[in-house]
């Protein structure tokens, strides 16, 4: 009788490959890009400026205008935050519904008149691949470049903000949120189906409660980013924590560019923590 | 109320709640409605609005085609001259900006790994000593995790923009601006993913090996390596994909890539050439994502 020998490994498994390419893309990357280490190394006035700047983080601007301001510029980036995820939420409900197929898709079980089938093997599937290119092109762009073109076309207005978060974020929470629901635990709406259910009975009530914990906590998560956005835009002329960074910045105030930071910091990791417990809460 | 509804108005009594979820979203929608009430943002598209967006349509076509009818050679001629006039030129040197801080995030972050995990960085990782640790020995592990944890949420909570914002006076007008902002945010986020792929392992391995006297460093070669390997490069590429996104906006401070050129057209109010350079953009992002989706199929199937 035959004995099976251990299989023994390839020397470069497809793994020992990914590593090899990532090296050779690094490599590729540097030729590339004609870097000079020496610029590493800053000196002179540069060297000043660190220096200046790790002061400042000692030593944050803590006078009651200082604070003021930024308590502005922190309420302001969570209204820019709030209204662009209610929109991206909103956005991302509808298009998500409409880029998932299990409202649908019968699973080959087709029942029902003809027209109705007609329609679902037609236009539901045009309908969806509509969907998922109009997502898949509006997420590549971009917040900052919808910022540009919003700008560029309404001017700098609080809509124009908050209009360029929201569609590249409510086009991931689409694409995750149909995701999600698509991969949802079948058995509820299995036997949704064979109690005679119709294929969108069965979407909303046997597929969407079974992925709501994750669609929420993941929105959550997302709410974090919009914050950390919404802190960006205040670069291109919003009042967000960007504008007054980069103002006190310019001004070489280290010191009050440390408290906005500061207020930054304390913004992004009391939302990591909210979102974090959130997860945790439905994990339990 | 019958019996049958008795028994299903004691189930929903007794139904699974969660306080910090209610509460949560309560806040949540609280928030929502504050800031609609507050601010009052114009949501709606007055007559203003509408005109100003006709007009910027007209500003983003082509100009050769500009109130023309359209002609496919004149487009595709336009395109591949703005291409050939440096549009090429950054988006290689965006993607090359994002593979050089991937690979230097990493190799950061993995500096942080072993001393962030708190399952790794305590007196006697795995398997626990006959007698439990005395403060000495336990107090500079716990100093360490702390050190290193703190660290990487300061990396990470700040954002690749506002990076490159402070380094450009520090490193200058050079690509490794770009480079340091995505590496340094990148490394907070993979550093903490990675120490949680240490405490979150298969602990047979280590714990045998440690049962046999191996030190720290046999533990981590031989059995840590070879067990995260294939998530690390999981969570490699989902990292680089956002690099290659943000290496696109970056260059909007001054630094040679796409944003910078985006940048220039704006400033130049060449809306059409704008416009055309944030599609390639967009181009690059849906190419490195599908680089992604396949090296991390391959990654996964390994």
């Amino acid at each position: 009788m035959a004995v099976d020998r251990p299989r023994r490994p390839a020397p470069v498994g497809a793994r020992g490959g990914l590593v090899l390419a990532i090296l050779i893309a690094f490599a590729w990357a540097v030729w590339q890009l004609e870097l000079d280490f020496a610029a590493l190394f800053p000196s002179g006035a540069r060297l000043t400026i660190l220096g200046d700047f790790f002061l400042g983080a000692l030593t944050p601007d803590v006078s009651s205008l200082a604070l003021s301001e930024m308590l502005r510029a922190v309420w302001n980036t969570v209204v820019f935050a709030t209204a662009a995820m209610t929109l991206a939420l909103l956005m991302g409900i509808v298009l998500g519904f409409l880029s998932s197929t299990a409202w649908w898709s019968e699973d080959g079980a087709a029942k029902g008149n003809t027209c109705v089938t007609c329609l679902r093997c037609t236009i539901c599937p045009a309908v969806y691949v509509f969907a998922r290119l109009f997502i898949a092109l509006f997420r590549s762009i971009h917040e900052l470049f919808w910022a540009v073109l919003f700008l560029v076309a309404m001017g700098v207005n609080p809509f124009s903000g908050v209009l360029a978060i929201a569609i590249p974020y409510g086009c991931t929470l689409a694409k995750i949120f149909s995701e999600m629901v698509d991969e949802a635990p079948r058995e509820s709406a299995t036997a949704l189906r064979a109690a005679g259910a119709s294929a969108m009975q069965v979407y909303c009530f046997g597929l969407v409660p079974r992925a709501l914990p994750d669609i929420t906590a993941y929105a959550f998560y997302r709410f974090e980013c919009t914050l950390r956005s919404a802190a960006i835009l205040g670069f291109f002329g919003f009042e967000t924590l960007g504008y007054f960074i980069k103002g006190a910045f310019q001004d070489t105030d280290y010191g009050q560019t440390w408290t906005f930071l500061y207020a930054l910091l304390a913004l992004v990791i009391a939302a990591d923590w909210w979102s974090g417990a959130f997860r945790r809460s439905f994990a339990q | 109320m019958n019996a049958r509804e008795k028994r299903v108005a004691a189930l929903w009594e007794k139904r699974p709640r969660n306080t910090f979820l209610e509460r949560s979203l309560l806040a949540m929608g609280a928030l929502i409605l504050v800031v609609f009430l507050t601010s009052g943002f114009e949501l709606g598209l007055s007559a203003k609005r509408l005109a100003n967006f006709d007009r910027f349509l007209v500003d983003i076509t082509p100009f050769p085609l500009q109130g023309k009818p359209f002609d496919f050679g004149v487009a595709w001629d336009w395109m591949v001259d703005l291409l050939q006039r440096g549009g090429f030129e950054a988006a290689i040197s965006t993607l090359s900006i994002s593979v050089v801080a991937i690979v230097l995030a990493m190799g950061l972050a993995l500096l942080f790994t072993l001393p962030a995990a708190r399952n790794f960085a305590n007196p006697e990782p795995f398997v626990p000593g006959p007698n439990p640790p005395t403060a000495i020995e336990l107090y500079p592990w716990r100093a360490l995790v702390l050190a290193t944890r703190s660290i990487l949420i300061l990396l990470r909570a700040i954002p690749e923009y506002v990076w490159a914002f402070l380094l450009l006076s520090v490193v200058g007008l050079n690509a490794w601006t770009a480079i340091l902002a995505l590496a340094l945010h990148n490394a907070g986020i993979l550093g903490r993913l990675t120490s949680e792929l240490v405490e979150n392992v298969d602990t047979e391995t280590p714990s045998a090996l440690r049962g046999l006297g191996a030190n720290r460093r046999q533990i981590t070669v031989f059995s840590l390596v070879p067990q995260s390997f294939t998530r690390l490069l999981l969570y490699f590429f989902y990292r680089w994909e956002t690099c290659v996104r943000e290496a696109t906006v970056l260059g909007m401070l001054g630094i040679a890539s796409l944003g910078f050129l985006i940048d220039d057209a704006r400033v130049a109010i060449r809306y059409d050439e704008m416009f055309f350079l944030i599609l390639v953009g967009g181009a690059i992002v849906v190419a490195g994502d599908l680089v992604s989706v396949v090296a991390r199929r391959i990654a996964r199937h390994a």
